[in-house]
């Protein structure tokens, strides 16, 4: 298989990963028919005549839907600040945790006691939850 | 059969992972796919993309269209027909 690999910072963690994780955070607070559409639009990357066909609506009214739902979402964002803080946490956690590898490579090295070495893997366990919990 | 490389979301909350597939552009609703040419991570700074090249330019060179965004990804990986 030829498998290409690409990395560049010139493509950023685009709209759509913004998109999504605000969805993940105030999807709840759409109704059912805008999630159904909004869901098909960001999580299942069908296009706006793709859902307008499926649904039996207008392109038009698929994209003002669209468009109304990004702005809810958006508004909530604003006043509430959810994913900021979330990519705020997730960023200073995993810096804890090289800080940590680093710290432990030093330890092993110095042969230390147990009990740092019991410290280290409740401090990671505690990290990883935090993540999952977030 | 109109065929479309698109985006599938996959992962868990918060952690948006997509693959990229291609699927028959008239059955999108029921999320079957033909075949899985890659992935999308952009969790990881910068995102990254695994594509199969062949694959991609297989179906590309078959008549399939890829969404906007998998234009993009493909673009930037320098995959064409």
């Amino acid at each position: 298989m030829n498998e290409k690999i690409v990395s560049q910072p010139g493509i950023r963690a685009t709209d759509r990963m913004q998109q999504a994780l605000l969805y993940d955070f105030y999807g709840e607070l759409l109704t059912e028919h805008q999630k159904e559409i909004y869901e098909q639009f960001v999580l299942e990357d069908l296009s706006l005549s793709e859902i307008a066909a499926d649904e039996g609506i207008s392109r038009q009214g698929v994209h003002d839907l669209i468009k109304r739902c990004h702005k809810i979402l958006n508004s909530y964002e604003e006043k509430l600040h959810l994913v900021e803080k979330f990519l705020s946490i997730k960023e200073n956690v995993h810096r804890i945790d090289e800080l940590l590898n680093e710290y432990s490579a030093v330890s092993d090295k110095n042969n230390e006691e147990e009990d740092t070495k019991n410290h280290l893997i409740q401090i990671r366990s505690i990290l990883n939850e935090i993540i999952e919990e977030l | 059969m109109a065929v479309k490389i698109r985006l599938k979301r996959m992962g868990q909350k918060k952690a948006p992972f997509y693959r990229i597939v291609v699927a028959d552009a008239r059955s999108p609703r029921d999320g079957k796919f033909i075949e899985e040419i890659g992935t999308y991570d952009p969790n990881q700074e910068p995102s990254v993309f695994k594509v199969d090249e062949d694959a991609a330019k297989k179906w590309l060179n078959n008549g399939a269209q890829p969404t906007e965004v998998v234009g993009k990804i493909f673009k930037a990986a320098g995959i064409e027909k």
